[in-house]
C-alpha cells in the first residue's frame, strides 16, 4: 500500500504540491507563530523577575493581604540559617519596605523606601547592574539613597542634594530622616524608576526600628524550573504556619494570566489559518478522491477492503505531510533559534508600552523542542482528518457502483 | 443566449454537489471565522479608544506649557474658567471639563501607594463622558469626604466602599499638605494609568486642598466634532501646550495601526488560500467537462460565451459561499457585539491591563464590502489559468479524447 501511495502522489501532481505546499507553510507559520509567542511571554516574566520580584518570596501572613507593621516577619535571622541549608537556594536577601513622603528643597513626592542589603542585592536582583549615575550602595553607605531617574527627576536632584524622608517607622511612630542622594537607576520600568529609591539595611534598622525584622524574604534559585520543588523545601523546613512561602507563579499571578490571555488570541488567529489552511487540503484531497471513484472500485472488486482503501488514502497524506513537515521544521526551527538569540528589536517598544510593564525593546523567541514538537502533531493531526471525509465519500459507493463512475 | 448561459452556469456549479458544497463551506467557515476575529479585535481596541478618551483626554488636551513633563501645580492654567468660555465658543467644540491633578500618597493605615488625585466637576464629566459608566462598585458621591478610586489602586490598597484614606502631596505653596476621605465608590475606567493611580474628589474641595484658586486648572479636555477643530485649538491656543488625543497615547494610535496591520495580513493570506481553494475546484470543473467544451466549440459556439459561463459558475459559488459567511459572521459578531468574549476566569489580568472582563466586539459594513470584493475577486481570478486551457483547445482532437 505504501510503494502504491507514493506512485498515487507522483501521478497526480497538481494535489500533491498544493498539499505540500500548504503544509509546508502552515508548518513555518504554527512554530514561528508559537515560538514568537512564547518568547516574549518568557522575556516578560524574565524581565519583570530579574528587575526586583524573587523566584520565591517568604512573607509573614496576611501581610500582602492586610499589610502593617504587625505583619512584618519577626527573627529574620533564625529563617535565614535554616535558609542556608536548603540545596537549590542560590542567594537570599531580606528586604524592608516603607512608603513616604521624599522632598527635596522644592519639591516632594511619594516613594517606597527599601531598606536592602547592597551585596547580597547584586546576586538577586538588576538594581545595583541598573546603576546611571554615581554609585550603588554598600555596607558602609550610612544615609545613601539610591533612587529612581524617574523620582530623581521628579524632585529635580543631583547627586549629592539632600533629601528629607517623612514616613512611619516599625512601631508605628513618626519617623523622619535626611539622606543624601549617590546613586541613580534605571530599570526600564517607569513605575519602579519614578517611585522607588533604596537604602543600606543596616542604617535603615536604626531609623524605623527594623532590627532583625523584614517585610519579606527573596529568595534566587539555581535552576528556575524546580521552583516548585525548592518551594515545598521551605516550606517544610521552616515549618510555621504563620509564614508562607510564594513562589513567582503567585507572586505574578496577574502577569501570568495576563499572558495567558495573550496566548488565548493568539490561538484564535492561528487556528483561523489553519481551518482554512485544512479545509483546502480536505478540497484537493476530496477533487482527487473523486476523480479516482472508477480506480478505487477496481481496488475493491481485486479484492481490498476498506480499511486498505483507509490505509492508502493515509499513507498518500502521511507521506505528503512528512515530506512538508520534514522540509519546514528546521528552517522554521532555524529562524526560532536564530531569534532566540537574536532577538527582533523594535525601537521605541519598551517607551510605548511603559505603563503595561514591558522594559525591553526586544522581542526573542522562544527555541523549544517540546513545543515544536506538539505543533508538529496537530499539523499531522489536520492533515490526517483532511482524509476523514474523502474515506468516507468513496466508500458511500459499492465496488460495482464506483466501476462504472464516470 | 445570456438567460441560457446563466441557466447553464448555474447548474453546472452544483454538478458535483459534494465538491461545490465544500467550497462554499470553506468560503463560509473561514469568511466568519475572519469577521469575527476582526470585530473582536477592532471592538477591544475601540473600547479602550472610547474609554480612554471619555475618562482621560478627550479629543484634545490644553495644558499649561511645562505641565507635562514637571507634573508640578506650578505649571498650572492660571485662567482656565476664561479659555474655557473662549472655547466653548469655537464651533465644532462639543464638551468640555476642567481637571486638577496632584499627585501624591495614598494611605490607609495600613498600606501605601503613590496616587494621583483629580479635582472633578462631577456633573460636567458626565456630560463630557458619561463618567457614571464607570462605576463598578458603591454610588457616585463626592460630598463631604467622599472620593472615587481607580480598580487596580483599590485592589493595591486592599480598600473597600467606606474605608478610609489619607492623601498628602505638596500644595500650591509648597508645603506637604494632606486630606482624609472616604471611598464612596471604585471605578473602572480601563484607562490604565487612572484605574492603577486615580483618586477622584470633588473640584472645589481640591482646590482648597490644594491652595489653587477655582478659576485653575491643570488640563482643560475637549471633545470636538472633527479634526479641524482640533486643528483650530492648536493655532488659537499655541501659547499653552495643545495635544490631541494621538499625541497624548501614541500607544493607542500604535494599537489601531497594529490592528490594521494584523487585520490585512490576515485578510491576505486568508484570502490565499481561499483563492487556491477556489481555484482547484474550478480547475477540476474545468477539465471535467473539457470534452463538453470542446464540441460547444466544435459546434459553433463563441469562445467568450464559454468564459461567460465558467466565470459564472465561480461567481455563482463564491457569492453564495459568501452570503453563507455573511451570515455566519453577522450572527458571530451580533453575539461577540451584545455578550461579548467573557474570559472573566483572567479578570484580574485583564483588568491590570485596562480590559473589560468581557471583551465585546464590534460589527463594520466595511467588513462585508471588503470580503465581498475579496471574495468576488479571488473567485474571478480563480479561472483564469482554467479558461486558459480552454482557449488552447483543438475542439476536434479534445472530441476525440477519451477524457
Amino acid at each position: 500500500m505504501f510503494r502504491f501511495a507514493l506512485k498515487n502522489i507522483l501521478f497526480y501532481r497538481g494535489r500533491s504540491i498544493t498539499t505540500f505546499a500548504l503544509t509546508f507553510i502552515s508548518t513555518i507559520l504554527f512554530i514561528v507563530y508559537v515560538s514568537m509567542m512564547d518568547g516574549s511571554h518568557k522575556s516578560m516574566l524574565e524581565n519583570a523577575l530579574k528587575v526586583y520580584t524573587g523566584a520565591i518570596e517568604i512573607y509573614h501572613k496576611d501581610y500582602r493581604d492586610i499589610g502593617g507593621n504587625e505583619y512584618l516577619i519577626e527573627d529574620v535571622k533564625a529563617i535565614t540559617n535554616k535558609l542556608s541549608t536548603i540545596k537549590g537556594i542560590q542567594a537570599y536577601t531580606t528586604r524592608y519596605e516603607t512608603y513616604g513622603l521624599l522632598s527635596s528643597k522644592e519639591h516632594s513626592a511619594a516613594s517606597m523606601l527599601a531598606g536592602i542589603e547592597p551585596e547580597k542585592e547584586k546576586d538577586l536582583s538588576s538594581i545595583a547592574r541598573a546603576l546611571r549615575e554615581g554609585e550603588f550602595l554598600d555596607e558602609d553607605s550610612g544615609n545613601c539613597l539610591y533612587m529612581g531617574k524617574g523620582l530623581v527627576e521628579k524632585l529635580k536632584l543631583k547627586l549629592g542634594a539632600e533629601v528629607s524622608f517623612i514616613g512611619s517607622a516599625s512601631d508605628d511612630s513618626f519617623a523622619a530622616e535626611i539622606f543624601k542622594l549617590c546613586g541613580v537607576f534605571k530599570t526600564g520600568s517607569s513605575e519602579f524608576d519614578s517611585s522607588v529609591s533604596f537604602v543600606n539595611r543596616t542604617y535603615f534598622d536604626k531609623v524605623m526600628y527594623t532590627d532583625n525584622k523584614a517585610s519579606y524574604i527573596n529568595i534566587k534559585l539555581d535552576d528556575l524550573d524546580n521552583v516548585d520543588q525548592v518551594n515545598e523545601k521551605i516550606i517544610n523546613i521552616l515549618n510555621d504556619e504563620s509564614l508562607e512561602s510564594l513562589t513567582w507563579k503567585t507572586l505574578m499571578k496577574t502577569m501570568v494570566e495576563a499572558m495567558e490571555v495573550d496566548s488565548i488570541f493568539g490561538y484564535i488567529s492561528l487556528a483561523l489559518f489553519l481551518v482554512v489552511i485544512f479545509f483546502v487540503i480536505m478540497i484537493y484531497g476530496f477533487i482527487n478522491v473523486s476523480s479516482r471513484i472508477k480506480e478505487f472500485g477496481v481496488l475493491r472488486c481485486i479484492g481490498l477492503c476498506r480499511a486498505d482503501v483507509f490505509s492508502l488514502l493515509f499513507y498518500e497524506i502521511v507521506i505528503l505531510s512528512s515530506l512538508a513537515v520534514a522540509l519546514a521544521t528546521p528552517i522554521a526551527a532555524y529562524i526560532c533559534y536564530y531569534y532566540s538569540i537574536n532577538p527582533i528589536v523594535i525601537e521605541g517598544m519598551s517607551e510605548m508600552y511603559k505603563d503595561y510593564g514591558i522594559v525591553s525593546d526586544e522581542i526573542p523567541f522562544d527555541f523549544n523542542l517540546l513545543t515544536i514538537s506538539w505543533n508538529l502533531g496537530v499539523i499531522y493531526l489536520l492533515n490526517i482528518l483532511s482524509v476523514i471525509y474523502p474515506y468516507f465519500y468513496i466508500n458511500s459507493f459499492r465496488p460495482i457502483e464506483a466501476t462504472r463512475h464516470v | 443566449m445570456f438567460k441560457l448561459i446563466v441557466k447553464m452556469a448555474w447548474k453546472n456549479s452544483f454538478l458535483r454537489l459534494s465538491r461545490t458544497l465544500l467550497v462554499i463551506i470553506m468560503i463560509a467557515v473561514s469568511m466568519s471565522m475572519m469577521l469575527g476575529i476582526q470585530g473582536l479585535y477592532d471592538g477591544m481596541a475601540d473600547t479602550m479608544i472610547d474609554k480612554n478618551r471619555r475618562s482621560g483626554s478627550g479629543d484634545v488636551s490644553i495644558f499649561a506649557k511645562g505641565y507635562r513633563v514637571n507634573k508640578d501645580l506650578q505649571y498650572r492654567i492660571k485662567n482656565a474658567d476664561e479659555l474655557s468660555a473662549e472655547i466653548k465658543k469655537i464651533e465644532g467644540v462639543k464638551e468640555l471639563v476642567l481637571r486638577v491633578k496632584a499627585e501624591g500618597l495614598l494611605s490607609t493605615a495600613r498600606k501605601s501607594s503613590f496616587a494621583s488625585m483629580q479635582g472633578i466637576d462631577l456633573r460636567a464629566e458626565e456630560s463630557f463622558g458619561d463618567f457614571s459608566e464607570f462605576l463598578k462598585e458603591g454610588e457616585i458621591n463626592l460630598e463631604g469626604q467622599g472620593a472615587l478610586i481607580g480598580l487596580e489602586l483599590a485592589k493595591r490598597l486592599k480598600v473597600t466602599i467606606g474605608s478610609k484614606l489619607v492623601f498628602s502631596t505638596q500644595d500650591s505653596s509648597g508645603e506637604i499638605n494632606s486630606i482624609a476621605l472616604r471611598i464612596r465608590a471604585i471605578m473602572q475606567t480601563t484607562n490604565i494609568v487612572l484605574d492603577t493611580n486615580a483618586i477622584f474628589i470633588d473640584a472645589k474641595k481640591m482646590h482648597r486642598f490644594l491652595g489653587t484658586d477655582s478659576s485653575e486648572a491643570t488640563q482643560i479636555a475637549i471633545m470636538t466634532a472633527d479634526k479641524k477643530t482640533n486643528d483650530l485649538l492648536k493655532a488659537n491656543f499655541s501659547d499653552l501646550d495643545v495635544k490631541s488625543f494621538l499625541q497624548l497615547q501614541p500607544m493607542m494610535k500604535q494599537m489601531q495601526d497594529v490592528m490594521i496591520i494584523f487585520n490585512s495580513i490576515t485578510f491576505f493570506i486568508v484570502m490565499t488560500v481561499v483563492f487556491i481553494g477556489i481555484l482547484g475546484v474550478m480547475y477540476v470543473s474545468v477539465l471535467d467537462r473539457i470534452r463538453e467544451f470542446g464540441i460547444a466549440m466544435g459546434i459553433g459556439m463563441q469562445y467568450r460565451y464559454i468564459r461567460i459561463q465558467i466565470c459564472l459558475e465561480a461567481l455563482f459559488v463564491g457569492f453564495i459561499g459568501y452570503l453563507g459567511g455573511a451570515l455566519l459572521g453577522a450572527l458571530f459578531l451580533l453575539y461577540l457585539r451584545d455578550y461579548g468574549l467573557d474570559l472573566s476566569a483572567f479578570s484580574d489580568a485583564l483588568e491590570m491591563w485596562g480590559y473589560a472582563s468581557t471583551i465585546k466586539g464590534t460589527i463594520k459594513i466595511s467588513y462585508f464590502t471588503t470580503t465581498f470584493a475579496a471574495i468576488i475577486s479571488a473567485s474571478l481570478f480563480s479561472v483564469f489559468i482554467p479558461l486558459r486551457k480552454i482557449k488552447r483547445l483543438n475542439p476536434i482532437e479534445v472530441i476525440k479524447a477519451e477524457k
